[in-house]
């Protein structure tokens, strides 16, 4: 193949592309996992769910902050979806204080022992009935607060301040932005509202398990699928459109500037393509010269980027304060894909070049 | 094989109306098998344009161009290219090789462009190498060679698929008189020994003299005669 034939002989050309497709790909990937971090910020823990579906007040317009259900309401959920199981889970947002003084907030998430809505316990120990004053709570929030399963923290919430023992460690995630703290739901009811009574909410939403849940309704109460759920958490709409904007303008800059910088490189060989073409070769022939090298250049430089990234990101994550970064194995394969078949249509640019090349140019000017 | 070349009428006009030039006017000159023709002629004498039209790289105003019975001057641009790839050989004023390619891959070029690149394209390309005397030369790049043996790569280039045709414009213009009809010599000796049929365009005398029939050019008509008495 001529054209990998000249990216053997012209390493330090090509490298200088392939170094530019690195850094765009660079940024793109990082684009791509700042978005995947603000969104399991957002919500990673109502993703964590153990649920198919997530029942609202239908007075909420399906916001967890908004949503109070009663016990009546609960009930005729868990009766009226015919639910293979249910939970009802509790909602509130309060503060920690630190050490020094300071004070942190956190999501507070409130349930009952035994249902689908209780978090897996990666270190320490569950809640029972009886740790009315027990905490679990995310792994970020150790992090952030430098305090660690068995230690003592206080909450602050309604003027009211109370210190929680932390009993154990989840990993599910973060909730509207905040790590996640869990709870019991009689405890929650107690902090959020002050003196239970049978009028005090019990539930901010119900977790559903089973098909065919999400769109049902009933007198006060409307059901979602989690993906719903998960788009209506409050900014996370507008947050996912500015991640999306990005991640395509990524995409099409990275395709053009690949684009460019092979138009370019087929601008300068116009004198070898006529020659090629006056000795027979097809356009498609040199084109898919072209194209061998862009599928080469622009796998290599995504091919160097993907480490770039991920040493990167484990940087960032090391650091006291890291910013909401996330990868997957299908942030990578998905951005890798898109990235070098942008290259290839960018690349489509210069197969025009290489047609409109008339191959008398080998003989120079006519005479 | 011998190869005859028949041009009759052949005329090629650029642009329209008042603009319209006629770069070659009804030429007409018929070749024996196995003939060197040189044509010579001063600048913007139509002679480029005739070989391109015998090439198959211009289409013909008006004319016939049979290449051994068949008439290449109605072909249209795929057809063209495949007459270019399976019956003409080129030799360009610039040599015009891939600068990043070594002397060898410079004459396989040919055969991946006709799709038989292999172990029979390799042999081929070092047997090439070996009569112009660049055995030593094989695996150095383009650019390490001198102008003389890059245009005797150029000369194994135009003769590695076997062509009817060789087509040779100014393959001396970068070169040193001495140089340049050593490249010559060489260019004919390779084309008669296979039989082919060799049209070189030329501006230089001494060289036009080493062909068989000289066609004079000017002004796009052409005048065909015999080897100069002077050439000896």
């Amino acid at each position: 193949m001529i054209g990998l034939l000249e990216i053997r002989r012209r390493k330090f050309q090509f490298a200088l592309i392939a170094l530019i497709v690195t850094l765009i790909s660079y940024l793109v990937l990082m684009i791509n996992g700042l978005g995947v971090g603000l969104n399991d910020q957002a919500g990673s823990a109502l993703r964590n769910f153990d649920a198919d579906a997530i029942a609202y007040s239908d007075k909420a317009g399906l916001s967890v902050i908004r949503s109070e259900l009663s016990q009546e309401q609960v009930d005729r959920i868990t009766v009226e979806t015919d639910a293979k199981a249910s939970a009802p889970l509790g909602y509130m947002a309060a503060n920690y204080l630190k050490d020094n003084g300071g004070v942190e907030s956190a999501a507070f998430l409130a349930f009952d022992p035994g249902t689908i809505a209780e978090p897996k316990v990666v270190d320490g120990r569950m809640l029972t009935e009886e740790d009315a004053d027990g905490l679990l709570v995310d792994k970020s929030f150790l992090r952030y607060s430098g305090l660690d399963v068995g230690d003592t923290v206080t909450i602050s919430v309604r003027l009211v301040e109370r210190d929680f023992r932390i009993v154990g460690e989840t990993d599910e995630g973060a909730f509207f932005f905040q790590p996640s703290v869990y709870l019991l739901r009689s405890t929650w009811q107690e902090l959020k509202y002050g003196n239970v009574d049978a009028s005090t909410p019990v539930a901010s939403i119900v977790l559903l398990e089973g098909k065919g849940l999400a769109g049902a309704s009933g007198p006060g109460w409307q059901a979602v699928s989690k993906s719903t759920a998960f788009a209506n958490i409050e900014g996370v709409s507008g947050q996912q459109s500015t991640v999306q904007a990005l991640r395509a303008f990524g995409y099409l800059i990275g395709g053009l500037v690949i684009g460019v910088f092979f138009y370019v490189l087929t601008l300068q060989k116009i004198g070898q393509i006529g020659m090629m073409k006056a000795v027979g070769a097809s356009s498609f022939f040199v084109f898919r010269q072209v194209m061998v090298q862009v599928l080469c250049i622009s796998v290599a430089g995504v091919a160097v980027a993907i480490p770039l990234t991920w040493l990167t990101n484990r940087a960032i994550q090391q650091a006291p304060n890291p910013v909401p970064i996330a990868f997957t194995n299908g942030t990578f394969i998905t951005t890798s894909v898109l990235l070098v078949l942008m290259a290839m249509v960018g690349a489509m640019f210069s197969g025009r070049q290489v047609a409109k090349v008339d191959p008398i140019i080998a003989l120079g000017q006519q005479q | 094989m011998s190869v005859t070349l028949k041009v009759r009428d052949l005329s090629k006009t650029y642009g329209h109306g008042e603009q319209a030039v006629r770069a070659v006017r009804n030429a007409s000159f018929s070749t024996e098998p196995g003939e060197f023709v040189a044509v010579v002629g001063p600048s913007g004498s139509g002679k480029t344009t005739l070989l391109a039209m015998v090439g198959g790289l211009l289409t013909p105003t008006s004319g016939t161009i049979e290449v051994n019975g068949r008439d290449i001057a109605g072909l249209n641009a795929g057809q063209q290219a495949a007459y270019r790839r399976e019956s003409v050989g080129y030799v360009f004023q610039a040599n015009n090789l891939l600068p990043f390619l070594t002397a060898r891959e410079n004459l396989q070029m040919i055969s991946r462009i006709t799709g038989a690149n292999g172990r029979a394209a390799r042999q081929r390309a070092d047997q090439l190498l070996e009569e112009l005397g660049l055995t030593n030369r094989a695996n150095a790049v383009a650019t390490e060679l001198s102008g003389g043996e890059r245009q005797r790569v150029a000369i194994g280039r135009a003769l590695m698929n076997d062509p009817e045709l060789v087509l040779v414009d100014e393959p001396t213009a970068s070169l040193d008189s001495a140089r340049g009809r050593q490249v010559v010599e060489s260019l004919i000796q390779e084309v008669k020994s296979r039989g082919k049929l060799g049209l070189m365009v030329t501006h230089d005398m001494a060289m036009a003299e080493l062909a068989d029939r000289i066609i004079e050019m000017h002004d796009g008509e052409l005048n065909v005669r015999g080897k100069l008495a002077a050439s000896g």
